[in-house]
């Protein structure tokens, strides 16, 4: 099998696996208790905490365990348009590129009476010059814009935007999710107030997601319960698969930035390869400095993405049509409706994702079967093609009322 | 050896379950595909499963599993609102009966499914339906559409409008057998959904209430006047739409006690005719938009058949010859209609409904039963 779709999730990393065992089994204790096995693993998770604010370059109390991406999305967005609103600062600015954790929780805020502007972007995926300096103002309590994309690969020029937002009084989250352990973050540098990433995007196990928040800025919890996480995060911790996180964050931290060189120099392999197909067409910025390495969003004119996508899964090869979160829904990619395109076009969007374990042979491998994959999807889409029938519809009916008249 | 790479159109009932468990018994690399043709929430299959919604392909998932197959699910809700659903409505708004199985299999299923076949590879699409497809020795002329050995089960009614070119890709592996050996098999191969029962209702329409549905859309009938076939007013109805050519619900019996029945619907109007069982029969009438299953018209008219012209009821003997005007023309000019001359009046014969024709068990062609001139 040809795993290419590490954006829905990457393989765990062995010392990730090795180091969770063992916690299993040597571990037992709640962080929360006051006695020996509770301290051991109070020890257990702070050194995890550490391993994790160091990949990002914060301090290890700007970290929150949590338990996805989504919910950490959901309890940044939320719980900072609400601190902000509280400051008389209602309005949210997002782009609807988003992650749906990030679309979503801007509606439910939106519903919740806050004001939203969506950031237009440009037909790369880029903010328009000027566009997000337009948008924020004094109302603007939040902006939230992702580092990376999670379809497309763009990353957005977060050091401008929070210089921006903080010369006007607004707060700046990012979902980080697809940028943390493929390119080099320094979120100190960069300057946001909050990001999300997640365990399992970078070698770490399922089931825990970390958010950063700024220290002195408050971050409501979701849940009401004890203590844990500073307040931030009520529930036991989750000690195995937070000790993974933090084994995945410091292998991630050893492989950088070489990691990154690597995954590009794949990627424009395969973009290359890619690019030899006939009726190509690619999505997102392709400046190399302004797209992580590990994503490519691509569509091959006339082949419906999700037979493209079956069709390699049954020659062994696995790639999306999306983000996994959407890909069972109708809808076609809302990332790619936001660049301007249309919806038959965007139904056209295959995802190829790189992480750890990708290699040159898995692109080969790839590339060996997509040029014929393609080309039947084309023909098959062409057999008896669905059209509508109106005239013979329009007649039909015409004669039929005629013969009731 | 590579062992052929089948598709199996899987519905989430036992009949396409046991259809592909034993293509992948006889050693096809199956795999299995639904269609996804209804909404999640507020549907039938929400409240019991139908053909189609999402505990069928639940179901159909699970057999893939249980068996050991790979399957997907193909969203084609958009595409089946409009070219299902609308129509449907429509077609009650407009005092007709419509069918939406036949004009799924026409207008929706098998395109799809034939195209994904042909994308993943499979020289062939599988279905479960009760019907046969003969091909000539030597690949000589189109593939001859048949009925099912279970002559209760058959479903060649639904199937005639299918595009002759598609069903060169499709094969039916129940065709052959009864319902009562494709239960014992599927019991044989222990299939979760053994024991299912056999879908009824018109798979998108929430508990069987299809007035509510059609109301719902727009598609209520006018009221109007309910009146014997000599022009007398004999009662009130609250909508052309609640009728169907032969019905008895809803119709005011005559001064006697007698049973009356719909003998037509005037949605224009909104009048409905009624009368006794015998004012129902018809020996003429005339259909529209016909698909011949050869894939072109008849050389030599008029042309001895036997006619179906409901589900359930068994095909009469009649004559079919080309229509007076006004002549419908399809996209190409050809026309597309022709005139059924019955040997014996029928009773029920619903405007909206499919006629399809026979030659013994070979489906001719057929087309759409058209509003009384």
């Amino acid at each position: 099998m040809i795993y290419l779709d590490h954006n829905a999730t990457t393989p765990v990393r062995p010392e990730v696996a090795a180091a969770m065992g063992r916690v299993l089994v040597e571990c037992p204790g709640n962080p929360s208790s006051v006695h020996a096995a509770g301290r051991q693993a109070r020890q257990a998770v702070e050194l995890a905490r550490g391993q994790v604010s160091s990949l990002l370059d914060v301090l290890p109390e700007e970290i929150v365990f949590v338990s996805s991406g989504t919910e950490g999305d959901n309890q940044a967005v939320r719980g900072l348009a609400g601190v902000a609103a509280a400051r008389g600062r209602p309005q949210i600015v997002s782009a609807e590129s988003e992650h749906p954790a990030v679309r979503a929780s801007v509606a439910w805020l939106q519903a919740a009476g806050h004001e939203v502007g969506w950031v237009p972007l440009a037909e790369d995926g880029q903010l328009r010059p000027g566009a997000l300096a337009a948008l924020v103002g004094d109302r603007t309590g939040l902006i939230t814009l992702g580092l990376a994309n999670h379809e497309i690969g763009n990353t957005h020029p977060l050091a401008e935007v929070v210089e921006l937002a903080h010369a006007r009084g607004a707060l700046v989250h990012t979902d980080a999710v697809q940028a943390v352990g493929k390119m080099p973050v320094s979120l100190r540098r960069l300057g946001v107030d909050a990001a999300t990433l997640s365990a399992h995007k970078l070698g770490g196990p399922k089931g825990v997601a970390a958010v950063f928040v700024r220290r002195g800025l408050d971050l409501p919890p979701l849940l009401a319960g004890g203590h844990q996480e500073r307040e931030r995060h009520p529930g036991t911790e989750n000690v195995p698969a937070i000790v993974g996180f933090g084994v995945a964050a410091e292998a991630c931290a050893r492989a950088l930035p070489a990691e990154t060189a690597r995954l590009g120099a794949l990627r424009d392999a395969l973009e290359r390869g890619l690019g030899g197909i006939a009726g190509v067409r690619f999505h997102g910025t392709r400046a190399p400095e302004a797209r992580s390495p590990a994503t490519v969003s691509v569509a091959f004119a006339g082949a419906p993405a999700q037979l493209v996508v079956i069709a390699l899964d049954l020659e062994g090869i696995c790639v999306s049509t999306g983000a996994a979160c959407t890909s069972g829904s109708p809808q076609p990619s809302p990332v790619l409706r936001a660049l301007g395109l249309s919806e038959a076009e965007a139904r056209e969007g295959v995802r190829i994702s790189l992480g750890w374990t990708s290699s040159a042979a898995d692109i080969e491998g790839l590339l060996r079967v997509l040029p014929e994959v393609v080309a039947r999807v084309r023909a098959a889409a062409r057999v008896h093609p669905a059209v509508a029938e109106p005239a013979a519809v329009a007649k039909r009916a015409a004669l039929a009322r005629g013969g009731d008249a | 050896m590579k062992r052929e790479r089948i598709v199996v159109a899987m519905s989430g009932g036992v009949d396409s379950s046991t259809a592909a468990a034993l293509l992948h018994a006889e050693g096809y690399a199956v795999v299995g595909v639904t269609l996804k043709l209804t909404d999640a929430t507020g549907t039938a299959a929400s409240i019991g499963g139908r053909c189609c919604g999402p505990r069928d392909i639940e179901d159909a998932r699970t057999t893939a599993a249980t068996i050991g197959f790979p399957h997907y699910v193909l969203d084609e809700t958009a595409a089946f609102r409009e070219a299902v659903i609308d129509e449907f409505v429509a077609e009650h708004a407009a005092g007709r009966t419509p069918n939406p199985c036949v004009r799924c299999n026409e207008k929706l299923k098998f395109g799809p499914l034939v195209r994904f076949a042909r994308a993943v590879g499979a020289r062939h699409l599988a279905t479960g339906h009760y019907a046969r497809l003969d091909r000539p020795a030597g690949a000589a002329g189109p593939v001859r559409l048949r009925r099912a050995v279970d002559t209760q089960k058959d479903q060649s009614y639904f199937l005639f409008g299918v595009a002759p070119e598609l069903f060169e890709a499709v094969v039916f592996p129940l065709g052959d057998r009864t319902k009562d050996e494709v239960r014992a098999i599927a019991h044989r191969f222990r299939l979760p959904n053994a024991d299912k029962p056999d879908s009824q209702q018109i798979c998108f329409v929430p508990e069987g209430d299809h007035l509510a549905f059609v109301e719902a859309r727009g598609g209520a009938g006018r009221s109007g006047a309910v009146v014997d076939t000599g022009g007398q007013t004999v009662g009130q109805h609250a909508g052309t739409h609640r009728f169907t050519v032969g019905q008895r619900r809803g119709v005011p019996v005559g001064p006697g006690g007698e049973k009356r029945f719909v003998v037509r619907i005037e949605a224009a109007t909104g009048r409905v005719v009624v009368g006794p069982r015998e004012a129902t029969a018809q020996a003429e009438l005339r259909v529209t938009d016909v698909r011949w299953t050869a894939g072109a018209p008849p050389l030599a008219w008029p042309v001895r058949c036997a006619v179906q012209l409901r589900h359930h009821s068994a095909a009469v003997p009649g004559w079919l010859s080309r229509p007076a005007p006004p002549v419908i023309e399809d996209a190409s000019g050809a026309p597309t209609g022709c005139a059924v001359q019955l040997d014996a009046p029928a009773l029920g014969v619903a405007p909206g409904q499919a006629a399809v024709f026979y030659a013994d068990d070979q489906v001719l062609g057929g087309g759409w039963i058209a509003s009384a001139p």
